[in-house]
């Protein structure tokens, strides 16, 4: 028989759920990878790509980096803001370095790559930061 | 009689002469004798010098070869609780069409880390060289040499950098340990 007060376990249930999915929006995964071509010790191209994860990465949360949000939510917008921060930080994380170099009768080409390959990052979002830190 | 005594006095000057020739050859050998001692002495102070320089020489390269045991032993260990930095510089050009001079410098420093991060890669690493010469009628028709370096750096440091005249100079440094490498 249906109660004057309404339905309190349905109530309690859709507190659960509504819990329970606000909790992955505070804390989500992305895939970031960078990359920077430099000709002839000029730099030619720089890409950082960001996309969020469509699966569930593996491993443990390594070298935590805080990043200013201003209560910003698109990570995009959040790298965009302190990138310089950002990538120093990507530095430090470690880049695969490629250099080709060819001197055809004495005259000098070269090409350097450095690249971070595709990580997945534990993004958290708070009221004024961004917590990030990659998966491993 | 007469003869007689004309005979011992002429024997006696004879004997006189050859007293005073004996003498003087005696005086001559002892001359001879002084300069040759002397020449000796002269030799024995050139031979000593000469084993002065060698034995200097000796210890030269002996301490030498012991530094270059140290750094041998010290480039191909690394010891335990010991680390080694290894450090670069890295140059780079800001590009023709920058918008600002703030832009340029940022392009020419990110140019200035990539060739860093190259330098420490060559030195940590190594490089792999390869070269080719095309020779016809005995004239170099095309020389070409490739270079190729492949490496993961961690945890570089810039620790100066300099932007002058639209070139960028970045000092950069790692710090590698055994810890780095143990398994």
């Amino acid at each position: 028989m249906r109660s004057r007060d309404g339905n309190s376990n349905l109530l309690r249930r859709l507190c659960a759920v509504a819990l329970c999915s606000s909790l992955p929006l505070s804390a989500s995964e992305y895939l970031i990878s960078y990359k920077y071509i430099v000709e002839n010790i000029t730099l030619y191209n720089e890409t950082l790509f960001i996309s969020e994860a469509m699966k569930k990465c593996n491993g443990k949360p390594q070298k935590e980096f805080v990043l200013y949000s201003n209560e910003s939510r698109d990570l995009r917008e959040v790298i965009s803001q302190n990138s310089e921060e950002f990538i120093e930080y990507i530095h430090r994380l470690g880049l695969h370095v490629e250099h080709r170099e060819i001197t055809t009768n004495l005259q000098n080409r070269s090409t350097t790559t450095l690249i971070l390959k595709t990580t997945c990052f534990k993004v958290d979002f708070n009221d004024n930061f961004v917590k990030i830190a990659p998966l491993k | 009689m007469r003869y007689s005594v004309l005979l011992s006095l002429l024997l006696s000057v004879s004997s006189l002469f050859a007293n005073g020739q004996n003498s003087s050859n005696s005086v001559e050998d002892l001359h001879r004798a002084k300069a040759e001692s002397a020449l000796i002495k002269d030799e024995l102070d050139n031979a000593r010098a000469q084993t002065i320089l060698i034995k200097d020489e000796i210890a030269q390269a002996r301490a030498e070869n012991q530094e270059k045991l140290a750094s041998i032993k010290a480039e191909e260990v690394l010891q335990k609780n010991k680390s080694t930095h290894i450090s670069a510089i890295g140059q780079g050009v800001s590009p023709l069409n920058t918008s600002s001079p703030a832009q340029a410098y940022a392009l020419a420093k990110r140019a200035a880390i990539a060739d860093a991060y190259r330098s420490i890669a060559e030195k940590v690493k190594g490089v792999r060289i390869e070269g080719q010469d095309t020779i016809k009628n005995m004239m170099v028709q095309k020389s070409t040499i490739r270079t190729h370096v492949q490496a993961m750096i961690k945890n570089a440091d810039i620790v100066e950098t300099t932007f002058k005249d639209g070139l960028c100079e970045v000092e950069m440094e790692i710090v590698i340990s055994y810890a780095d490498f143990a398994q």
